[in-house]
């Protein structure tokens, strides 16, 4: 358990900005408008959110529970592509 | 004996009218030495455009980019050689700004690409140098 816990230790800056990257970029992915922007918005609102976690501990939870997201956003973008829209949302109609 | 005298007073009164116009040609030469330099200021003007490495429209896209995310006011100063950090932008608005370059240009910028950006101007030396890479 604590060796467990001694693994998962607080993640660098740097780590955490490439794990943001690395969401965002998953977000960009997506074919529905939709889904791309909530996904886009809800990684920043989240990392915004943490941004003044102190407690290591804390910090390192946060980080592995966006990495779990980040699998979670990875598989549903396969899994959307399958399913494309053919007719594109109005808001990504250039005027 | 008279004559004697007489002549080196014309000597003496022959030399002084000599010099003068010694003087005058000497002058005219100096004069016409700058005249013979040729149009230099503008080879240096040339060769700064050459070392900055980034077109003008470039760095006004990026200046767009960073105002628009900062939600910086009209008036606020944005130009090349501003810092994205001096701005009041967190590593977070950075990698977000980074994000839209991404979209903006179509390319793909590097982790550690990504960590070198920290003004306009090395946003838009290190777009050029992607688009060039691309276009290759």
């Amino acid at each position: 358990m604590a060796s467990s816990a001694a693994a998962a230790a607080a993640p660098s800056k740097l780590e955490v900005l490439a794990l943001l990257r690395s969401l965002l970029r998953t977000a960009g992915g997506f074919h529905d408008y939709n889904v791309r922007e909530y996904t886009k918005r809800r990684a920043l609102d989240g990392f915004r959110h943490n941004k003044d976690l102190a407690d290591p501990s804390a910090v390192a939870a946060a980080f592995s529970d966006g990495k779990s997201q980040l699998e979670v956003a990875k598989r549903q973008a396969i899994v959307y592509s399958l399913y494309a829209p053919e007719v594109k949302n109005v808001m990504e109609l250039k005027r | 004996m008279a004559t004697f005298t007489a002549t080196p007073a014309r000597a003496s009164f022959a030399l002084k009218p000599v010099q003068v116009p010694v003087c005058k040609i000497s002058n005219v030469r100096s004069v016409s030495l700058p005249v013979g330099s040729r149009s230099f200021p503008s080879l240096k003007a040339r060769r700064f455009q050459v070392s900055c490495a980034a077109k003008k429209e470039t760095v006004d896209k990026v200046c767009e980019i960073v105002r628009k995310q900062l939600a910086l006011p009209a008036d606020a100063v944005v130009n090349g050689e501003s810092r994205i950090s001096d701005l009041g932008a967190d590593s977070l608005d950075t990698v977000e700004i980074v994000m839209a370059i991404e979209e903006t240009f179509d390319i793909t910028v590097e982790e550690d690409g990504a960590q070198t950006i920290s003004s306009v101007q090395n946003a838009a030396d290190l777009i050029e140098e992607l688009l060039k890479k691309k276009g290759a």
